[in-house]
């Protein structure tokens, strides 16, 4: 009798304990399951998380990792809700430019006490600063890409103009003069240039960084406002002048995505097509046989080859149990031959600088090499934090950069929209 | 003569105008079916071709190995089968007594009807989440299929109460007086005048659930439960960018069970009037 007392006492004793150590996240007496969900969405991206995920749970039987992918399309709706149901998915792929007002809303976790020292110092603290909210880590910044120029070989080799590189790339105003010879030896109905920009908003301010443009400036109060400098004035006023001056690039492709300017570039009646580092693939796939393409630097200004991204992140949810778990996983997928394979996945640069050193991203094939060397000047993008960015980029930005570039108002009347209508959208958000 | 001559020419340019907006409406669906067959190559050219110049089968089958499209369209069927099935039992008697009875109360369900379409999904979306979590039927096609048919339900009502409404009542009288009790008459004259409008009702509904896809998107979360829609945004990459061959080829085949299923019915609901012209 005393042993059966003793017995349950015990077992009941024991199963309080594992109750216990269950309910902080670290237990490791029962297998736990934590939902990633990924947005990779291209084959080769798909299956390295994959095989990375299979690697995971093979070596990890008590913390297994459920693959679940997303879709960019719709991620913050579909994440709001979740969060706000309180059945988010414990790990988060997302993009930097999504994360703040999850991260100020308190759905993310602050990763800054559970990330290892391994993986803070390899990623850049300028990379950090693109997932870095109040204080806090919301997000592990791991592939990025710069914007580049995707130019035809045949017909730049023929122009004459200097070939720029990573070491020295064009000034914006070589820029437009380049454009403007090639317009000239291609011609009739033939561009030097072809901006596809039916998102104009990011692309004008990530790449005004290199000008000196900032457009948002914070004051001491932590405010922030909007300011237009002349390096603010230096990307679009290219861009305005090479379309509706020089007529060097295409007025037709103002309003179209990278991806539907592709057919134009390879049928030879652009030159050149400023697109994400990651389009790359697209034209491996695509480009007819023979054709020959080259990556180079995008045009900098007195800042340098600087530009603005928003790279790719893991989070974890704050309402995740397994807070400890899913950071070990981040750390697991995030080990520099881990990250390589997930760049080369995604066509696109990591972020840890042991996998940048990576030979397979030095290679010339492709234009590696030269998306490897612009790394270094990548910044995190300006409206990386403003609250209210959203709203004053649908609803002032995005018209006014519209009409602006395909002529319809002037520089002044830009700054107007951008500068008052703007400030009163953000003024909205910092009451 | 004239008259005639008119009246042919009046024929030939409604034909026309029919022909036009017939091409207007296939042009997309043949382009998708063009697209599904092209290699990359030919989707990049700058002089596209209907036909594609080096047929292949490639994207078909990429987009079979990388997403589960099989798997995903069973469930897409049960969830709108099963709403177009719920959504018509239950709107067929409510519309047949709003129909029939009018008083205050069924002009102010017409009124609720109208307001209700009135919601967009963003609205409703949060609300109805934490409702389904605490039935615990997040993640569970049952949970998607009761949202379906909510939001289908209103738009199902309206519409079959002008489909009674358009049933003479005097039938109904004439049965009575020939003796027949209420059933009899419903289910022998009136059930079948009404075939056609419950037939184009779960058409809709089943339309409607089958191409749903931000409730199947924050509703569904593990891959063995996702639906067709919710799937084939898997081709989708950031800034619009997409896997246009194998998108496009399980985009087609998605869209054969509704043409199916609408080929099938359209011949009830030609035969259910015709039916309902020889008895009225």
């Amino acid at each position: 009798m005393r042993v059966r007392l003793l017995t349950a006492v015990t077992a009941a004793l024991a199963l309080l304990l594992s109750g216990c150590t269950d309910g902080d996240g670290s237990g490791t007496d029962r297998k736990i399951t934590l939902r990633f969900q990924s947005l990779a969405w291209q084959k080769e991206s798909v299956d390295a998380n994959k095989e990375l995920v299979k690697e995971w749970n093979a070596s990890h039987p008590d913390i297994q990792v459920q693959y679940v992918q997303g879709s960019w399309d719709s991620v913050h709706d579909q994440l709001l809700t979740s969060f706000e149901g309180g059945e988010a998915p414990d790990i988060i792929h997302d993009a930097s430019d999504d994360l703040a007002d999850f991260a100020y809303g308190g759905y993310l976790a602050d990763l800054s006490e559970l990330l290892p020292e391994r993986l803070k110092s390899d990623i850049p603290q300028r990379s950090w600063e693109t997932a870095s909210f109040g204080g806090g880590i919301y997000g592990v910044p791991f592939l990025q890409e710069p914007r580049v120029l995707i130019a035809n070989k045949k017909i730049l080799d023929s122009s004459g103009v200097r070939v720029p590189t990573a070491g020295k790339p064009w000034s914006w105003e070589e820029f437009r003069q380049v454009t403007k010879t090639l317009t000239e030896k291609m011609g009739e109905g033939k561009y030097g240039v072809a901006w596809p920009l039916k998102e104009p908003v990011s692309v004008t301010l990530n790449l005004g960084l290199s000008a000196g443009g900032q457009l948002f400036h914070r004051g001491d109060d932590g405010k922030v406002t909007i300011k237009f400098t002349d390096g603010d004035g230096v990307v679009p006023g290219t861009v305005h002048d090479q379309v509706n001056t020089d007529k060097s690039a295409s007025g037709s492709t103002l309003g179209m995505g990278g991806s539907d300017t592709l057919p134009g570039f390879f049928g030879g009646k652009y030159a050149m097509v400023p697109l994400g580092f990651s389009y790359r693939q697209q034209i491996v796939q695509q480009a007819p046989k023979g054709f020959e393409w080259t990556v180079l630097p995008a045009p900098a200004g007195p800042e340098g080859p600087a530009q603005g991204v928003s790279p790719q992140t893991l989070s974890v949810a704050e309402d995740s149990p397994y807070k400890k778990e899913a950071a070990q996983f981040i750390d697991f997928m995030l080990q520099p031959r881990n990250m390589v394979r997930l760049a080369k996945g995604d066509w696109m640069l990591p972020t840890g600088t042991q996998a940048l050193a990576d030979p397979l991203l030095h290679t010339e094939k492709d234009g590696w090499a030269t998306g490897a060397a612009l790394a270094r000047d990548l910044r995190s993008a300006p409206a990386q934090s403003v609250r209210g960015y959203p709203e004053w980029k649908d609803k002032v930005a995005t018209p006014a950069l519209q009409e602006y570039y395909s002529g319809a108002i002037d520089a002044d009347e830009l700054e107007k929209r951008l500068v008052r209508d703007g400030n009163l959208v953000l003024a909205r958000y910092q009451r | 003569m004239t008259a005639l001559r008119t009246s042919r020419s009046g024929r030939a340019g409604q034909y026309l105008a029919l022909l036009c907006y017939l091409v207007f409406l296939a042009f997309p669906f043949l382009w998708l079916i063009s697209t599904a067959f092209k290699p990359p190559r030919e989707l990049g050219s700058l002089h596209p071709t209907w036909i594609p110049e080096d047929p292949t089968l490639d994207n078909f089958r990429q987009a079979f190995d990388e997403q589960p499209l099989l798997h995903a369209a069973v469930n897409s069927l049960i969830a709108a089968l099963a709403a177009a099935l719920i959504a018509v039992v239950i709107a067929t008697p409510m519309a047949y007594v709003m129909a029939r009875h009018r008083n205050k109360l069924s002009a102010a369900a017409t009124g609720w009807v109208v307001v209700s379409q009135a919601f967009p999904f963003v609205l409703v979306i949060i609300p109805l989440f934490l409702i389904l979590k605490n039935l615990h039927l997040i993640n569970t096609l049952l949970g998607l299929i009761l949202v379906y048919v909510v939001w289908a339900l209103p738009f199902a009502l309206w519409m079959l109460v002008g489909y009674v409404r358009a049933v003479p009542r005097e039938l109904e009288e004439a049965a009575a007086v020939d003796g027949a009790g209420r059933l009899r008459t419903l289910v022998s004259v009136t059930a079948p005048l009404l075939a056609p409008g419950i037939v184009a009702t779960a058409l809709f509904a089943f339309i409607t659930a089958w191409n749903e896809f931000f409730f199947a998107l924050v509703l569904l979360k593990t891959p063995e439960k996702q639906t067709l829609p919710v799937v084939l945004t898997h081709f989708l990459g950031a800034e619009g960018v997409a896997d246009l061959g194998p998108l496009a080829a399980a985009a087609f085949l998605a869209t054969i069970p509704s043409l199916v299923i609408f080929a099938i019915i359209q011949k009830r609901i030609t035969g259910g009037m015709l039916a309902g012209a020889v008895k009225s």
